[in-house]
């Protein structure tokens, strides 16, 4: 099993960067692992973190979030996804998921040799760890679904 | 999460397409349909070899209607080239054009996995059951009209740009030239005849100026520089900055327009110090510059430094099709492997002016291949050779040898292949170099509007085939050699095509953009505020008050679609999931994600 093993990765790809630029890589014929999965979002800011809990907890093993970085074209939307990566990753830590599982990065619509970089790297780190514990990830997930219905009634800071 | 309210059950048609073997080479396109056929809600699912086709796309809409389908996912090439073409083609059918998916299995798929077809076939399978469970929850959507501003800006006052504002303009379309240089005509004003008409570039530059400056629609303003552009299609705010004397910033103006066309040239390729004997003397020297020297010299006899002229040598493909490890890299690391297509008949043409206007001195033409493609300019080969110029042959990995003599003149060594091979060495008084075109340095351009590029860092157009002026960005368009060298036929070919384009855009009084812009779920809101806070942009949610039932008054939050970016900020924020991005919902994601997976574990349990 360890082995073969192949991690299932999500790659959450800016419609006005990454994708295009995964984009590129295929169009040079270059090769990554067909277990990469790269989803076409407009910016990732619009996850919140039961989003990415989720994912893990459905079996996903790993999730690259390749934003804009500084060509983000949405005003500080950059900004507030680094903050929420770093609410997520702390999270993790609290409930035992491995911060490998997530990884936030910038590429752009011709950076062919980052994206391989990002994927590949993605991949080594995750192939050690062997597949999500999805009963920890569970766990998280329910708790942050817990938090947002406490929120509900509360105003804004 | 919550059942779906009264929606009708999705019958969903799934068409996956081979592109002429470039997906189903690799990837088994048939067994990836029986496959996704078996998901629930897959009404029918098909296969086809050229799904962008009109037999492709009539199958869609045929489909539709016969089988009464309500939604459709494709997979086939990246989104960026077809999506439109199928929510076109659902339209068509009688389905809200949104209610569509479009999976990427070419160029994530296909084109990248091509060594395991195994893990390729089974890629687009997850990615088909995500795009299948993603489009279940896809929601019919109206695009936003927003006003136009009908009136186009061409950056750039060369033979393109002219050509395009003069093409604008007769369409009842008003067109703003800026440039940066005061008088327009860019580089054809300093060329002499042209082929393949024999025109002369000034000539014909001063046609373009005078017919530019008697149009009432065309405002031209030079020189200047734009600074700063903002907004989007049909509403394109740009600053722009007169120069005044040696290019000095002047007055600052805005301006905005509904679209761009982007006609800022090339410049002639800059040969480094040393290349082929550049700059170390001044009898090796550029096309261009070789057309002005010999354009200011009497007819009959030509002298450089006082010492009359006897042979001229030309050598093709300086700055073009050079070799990675042969030829010294560009400042950027990248050598210019393209073809600059214009200078083999450049050469010929000069060769042949030199030749009549000269008839003492000889021509030499030192070549890899000669490509005198377009209409007539066989002709001036056939003239040259009938004129006596001589022919030399070099392979592009061994380019010739350039030195001064003891006398000052120019020696050139090379390889002959017209001759298999032989060693040959030539003297003359004169070497052009044929040097390619380079893009302008238009960084700041491309930045300010976030065009694409190609790896020869000319621009790229959406598709070359099917969508050949149009850049990424929706209402901007590409005319002349900013896109890849081109003639000047070619040239003002595409600025027409760019213009045409512009004006379609331009005639009407509104622009239709895409609908992806956050909404707000009323019931679930409970005005805790959060998105307004989050929101970066002023004014595009609001805390409205609102009756409730009962006569009480209640804040919800309100989105103002045409101030939205469509980033999802808020999305993320919302504590009852009461705000949603259209056609990027987090249902539509979670629903993904469960396809992706669901197939993948599908898939290893087989």
């Amino acid at each position: 099993m360890a082995s073969d093993y192949s991690p299932l990765i999500l790659v959450l790809a800016t419609s006005s960067c990454a994708y295009p630029g995964a984009d590129e890589v295929g169009k040079a014929h270059l090769e990554y692992s067909p277990n990469i999965h790269v989803v076409r979002v407009p910016s990732p800011v619009l996850f919140p973190t039961d989003f990415y809990l989720r994912c893990y907890m459905r079996g996903v093993d790993g999730i690259l979030i390749a934003s804009c970085g500084s060509d983000c074209p949405y005003t500080s939307a950059y900004e507030k996804l680094a903050k929420r990566i770093d609410a997520l990753t702390t999270l993790m830590k609290e409930g035992g998921l491995e911060m490998e599982r997530v990884r936030l990065t910038a590429i752009c619509t011709v950076c062919i040799k980052a994206f391989l970089k990002e994927v590949g790297q993605m991949e080594e780190q995750l192939r050690p760890l062997g597949p999500v514990d999805r009963a920890k990830a569970e766990a998280l997930w329910e708790k942050a679904i817990k938090e947002l219905e406490e929120q509900a009634h509360t105003k804004a800071a | 999460m919550e059942p779906e309210k009264d929606e009708e059950a999705p019958k969903i048609g799934v068409y996956v397409c081979r592109c002429g073997g470039n997906i189903s080479d690799v990837v088994d396109v048939e067994r990836v349909a029986k496959t996704i056929a078996e998901m629930e809600g897959v009404a029918i699912s098909k296969v086809h070899t050229f799904m962008c086709s009109d037999p492709g796309q009539s199958m869609i809409v045929e489909d539709i209607k016969k089988e009464s389908l309500n939604r459709v996912v494709v997979a086939s090439c990246s989104p960026f080239l077809h999506e439109l073409t199928f929510r076109n083609a659902v339209q068509r059918g009688g389905l809200n054009p949104y209610l569509y998916d479009h999976v990427n299995i070419r160029e994530q798929g296909s084109w990248a996995h091509k060594s395991d077809p195994e893990g390729a076939t089974a890629k687009a399978i997850r990615l088909i059951a995500a795009g299948v469970e993603k489009v279940k929850h896809a929601e019919p959507l109206e695009r936003i009209r927003l006003s136009n501003h009908q009136r186009a800006l061409v950056l750039g006052g060369g033979a393109a740009g002219m050509k395009a504002a003069l093409e604008l303009a007769r369409r009842g379309i008003p067109a703003v030239i800026i440039d940066k240089n005061a008088e327009l005509g860019g580089h054809i004003k300093e060329w002499g005849k042209l082929f393949p008409t024999d025109e002369d570039g000034q000539t014909l530059a001063a046609r373009l100026r005078s017919e530019v400056e008697a149009e009432k629609d065309i405002e031209v303003i030079a020189p200047a520089k734009v600074t700063k552009i903002s907004g989007f299609v049909g509403n394109y705010d740009v600053a722009f900055e007169r120069l005044g004397e040696g290019g000095k910033p002047g007055e600052e103006a805005k301006l905005t327009v509904g679209a761009i066309i982007v006609a800022t040239g090339f410049e002639p390729y800059r040969p480094a110090e040393g290349e082929f004997g550049y700059r170390k003397t001044p009898r090796v020297m550029t096309m261009p510059e070789f057309i002005a020297w010999a354009g200011s010299q009497p007819n009959g006899r030509l002298t450089l430094d006082g010492r009359e002229v006897r042979r001229v040598g030309f050598l093709h493909c300086v700055g073009s099709r050079q070799i990675e490890g042969v030829h010294k890299p560009q400042p950027d690391g990248r050598v210019n492997t393209y073809c600059s297509r214009v200078c083999c008949s450049t050469v010929l043409n000069q060769a042949v002016q030199v030749r009549k206007r000269f008839p003492s001195v000889s021509v030499l033409d030192f070549h890899q291949d000669i490509r005198s493609y377009g209409r007539g300019h066989e002709d001036y080969y056939i003239e040259a050779s009938n004129r006596g110029v001589a022919f030399f042959r070099y392979h592009g990995d061994e380019p010739p040898e350039v030195a001064t003599d003891a006398e000052g003149l120019v020696r050139l060594r090379m390889k002959d292949y017209l001759t298999w091979g032989e060693e040959i060495e030539a003297s003359m008084d004169v070497l052009v170099l044929a040097v390619g075109m380079t893009p302008s340095p238009i960084g700041d351009l491309i930045d300010m509007l976030k065009l694409a590029t190609g790896h020869d860092r000319f621009l790229q157009e959406v598709h070359p085939k099917l969508r050949p002026v149009e850049s990424s960005v929706n209402g901007v368009f590409l005319a002349g050699t900013a896109q890849a060298p081109m003639t000047l036929e070619e040239a003002l070919c595409s600025a027409g095509a760019a213009a045409a384009k512009a004006a379609a855009l331009l005639g009407s009084e509104y622009v239709e953009v895409d609908p992806f812009v956050a909404r707000v779920d009323e019931a679930k809101c409970t005005g805790c505020e959060r998105c307004v806070e989050e929101c970066a942009y002023s004014g595009a949610i609001v805390m409205v008050e609102k009756e409730t039932e009962g006569g009480g008054k209640v804040k919800k939050a309100e989105v103002n679609a045409g101030l939205c970016a469509g980033c999802g900020a808020c999305v993320a924020v919302c504590p009852t999931r009461a705000i949603d991005l259209r056609g990027w919902s987090l249902k539509e994601f979670d629903s993904m994600v469960d396809g992706l997976v669901s197939a993948a574990e599908r898939l290893a349990a087989k």
